[in-house]
């Protein structure tokens, strides 16, 4: 284990990483509590510590923080999905493939996690046309949603 | 997907098979292709028919320079040139038709014991030169053809949780122990490096500090698992893969060790006495998964939750990389910049230089079937170096 100024301890391996990333001391001052892969990542694609801790706060790891704020995106917008109770990087997948709030909500409703879903819409799946191929001949009828319901349509 | 995988090296066989033979048949990517080593040390890789007649140059013969047909005796190197025609020559001495003539050839390189080819478009990316290559180490090579798409392989090269099930708790059922089974996931996590993407997990038994979280394991990209060995799938077709793997097993003591020759087997897929899928060990493991889900896995009669963030992830970036492949740009990974191609570093958990085991030479955990020789060179390799470390200790040096 070892020590860095911030009191956050680094595991043996976790200084052979940082050393074959080529991270220095100073490095890992600035980058106490991330991972050497998560510091690497960061410092080539220019994310400074202090974003790198903003959005940390909202639970975004490095690799999605890169994305989100190629995406244009601030952290409070991943607190909404957050408080909806999607995972981090739910929000970044979702800003992305361009999928609203509501829409996740019910696809997740009907048993899709986000990133699931969010390639099946891309790829032109309706909500209902989903359900139908996932649950037919093996789940109750209960476990169609309602027709009526958000995200049956096309766009959905 | 193919033109996808065409913009990578793919490693086809062990270079030790060439001490044996000079000439093999190799299916690599739906292409029925030869693959042979010239007595002046160059490897080829041709269409497996001589453009002549169609004869089958696996059966063809090694020159000082090139291959030639066993049929009428045309001879190609490497790049595909024709070199002689011996009867057309001899009754046209100025024809020349040797020049109009030429085999489709491909790429060969050999490196760490394994011989790679490139099927893709000039300019061909560089042929990775990974960090653990290097580590000191006894290191075998093992193949095997597993009767599926390669890609339901490669995407247990991002599935954390199948370990818990597939080796961890049927291995105790297999080995008829009624215990506690192994502890449980708990949280998963992904990163997305310059090769590939790091899967990190949270066990009962562990914390965010421990290297399985902070470092993670590597899914290689476009097609290999990387735990501190390799486990490339390659795609002989799209209904059968090359599990390609390269092994390592440190050793005691720091002295130099040298291998002449990285060893290279067959792995049995399937038990010849009961025409099972063989289920002892950790690959044959995933191997039964891989063949169970189908040829070619049906995706649309899945069911995916929350342990397939990273099959999902694969997916979508298999999808992103074939786009970015049509519109003439390079796919991830792709390696071009020599000065950043030494002993590029990958993700280990334990770093490269990890202690021997201490109990003695373990056995080979991940394929059933490993020749005695090798197993026998591993443990007096072993042994030699436990022999020099405790004479180091004693005298002091």
């Amino acid at each position: 284990m070892a020590e860095t100024a911030t009191g956050h301890t680094r595991t043996a391996g976790e200084a052979a990483e940082a050393q074959a990333y080529g991270l220095t001391p100073d490095d890992l001052r600035n980058w106490a509590s991330f991972s050497p892969i998560e510091i690497y990542w960061a410092l080539k694609h220019d994310v400074t510590p202090a974003a790198a801790r903003r959005w940390a706060r909202e639970g975004v790891r490095i690799c999605d923080t890169v994305r989100a704020i190629a995406l244009g995106m601030n952290p409070e917008e991943v607190r909404l999905w957050a408080d909806a109770g999607f995972a981090p990087s739910d929000a970044v997948e979702a800003k992305e493939m361009g999928v609203p709030l509501e829409v996740a909500l019910a696809w997740r409703e009907a048993g899709f996690i986000l990133p699931d879903a969010a390639l099946l819409i891309r790829d032109g799946w309706t909500l209902e046309e989903a359900v139908k191929a996932r649950y037919e001949g093996i789940a109750d009828e209960h476990w169609y949603p309602s027709r009526s319901s958000t995200g049956t349509s096309s766009t959905s | 997907m193919g033109e996808l995988l065409r913009r990578y090296w793919h490693p086809v066989a062990g270079a030790a098979e060439f001490r044996q033979q000079s000439v093999k048949a190799v299916r690599v990517l739906g292409e029925d292709l030869v693959l042979y080593r010239d007595k002046g040390g160059n490897y080829g890789l041709v269409d497996q028919h001589c453009p002549h007649r169609r004869a089958d140059l696996t059966y063809g013969f090694v020159e000082e320079r090139g291959l030639r047909c066993n049929y009428h005796g045309w001879l190609f190197d490497h790049t595909g040139r024709c070199l002689h025609q011996p009867f057309e020559e001899t009754r046209h001495p100025a024809g020349r038709f040797k020049d109009k003539v030429r085999i489709k050839a491909y790429q060969v390189q050999e490196k760490a014991g394994l011989v790679w080819v490139y099927l893709g478009p000039a300019p061909a990316p560089l042929l990775p030169d990974w960090d653990r290559y290097y580590s000191r180490g006894y290191k075998q090579i093992a193949i095997s053809e597993i009767p599926c798409n390669w890609f339901q392989c490669q995407e247990n090269s991002i599935d954390p949780v199948h370990f818990e099930w597939l080796h961890d708790n049927w291995s105790r059922v297999l080995r008829g122990e009624d215990g506690p089974r192994a502890p449980a996931h708990q949280r998963l996590g992904f990163d997305e490096f310059d090769y590939g993407f790091v899967y990190r997990r949270i066990r009962e038994d562990t914390t965010e500090d421990h290297e399985l979280w902070t470092t993670g394991r590597v899914c290689l990209w476009p097609n290999c698992l990387y735990t501190g060995h390799f486990e490339w799938r390659v795609p002989i077709d799209d209904t059968r893969t090359l599990s390609v793997g390269w092994f390592i097993d440190e050793l005691p003591g720091d002295a130099p060790f040298e291998q002449d020759v990285i060893p290279c087997w067959y792995a049995p897929v399937r038990d010849e006495r009961t025409g099972r899928w063989i289920d002892t060990h950790v690959m044959n493991q995933d191997f039964i998964a891989w063949v169970g889900q189908g040829v070619i896995a049906d995706r649309t009669k899945e069911h995916l939750g929350e342990s397939d963030r990273g099959v999902i992830l694969i997916r979508k970036r298999l999808l992103e990389d074939m786009a970015a492949v049509a519109a003439g740009r390079d796919p991830k990974g792709a390696i071009r910049d020599p000065g950043a191609n030494h002993s590029v570093h990958l993700p280990i958990i334990g770093g490269l230089n990890r202690p021997a085991a201490k109990a003695g030479p373990p056995p080979f955990p991940f394929l059933a079937g490993q020749p005695e020789e090798v197993a026998k060179e591993f443990e007096q390799a072993w042994r030699n170096c436990a022999a020099a470390a405790s004479e180091e200790l004693t005298t002091g040096g």
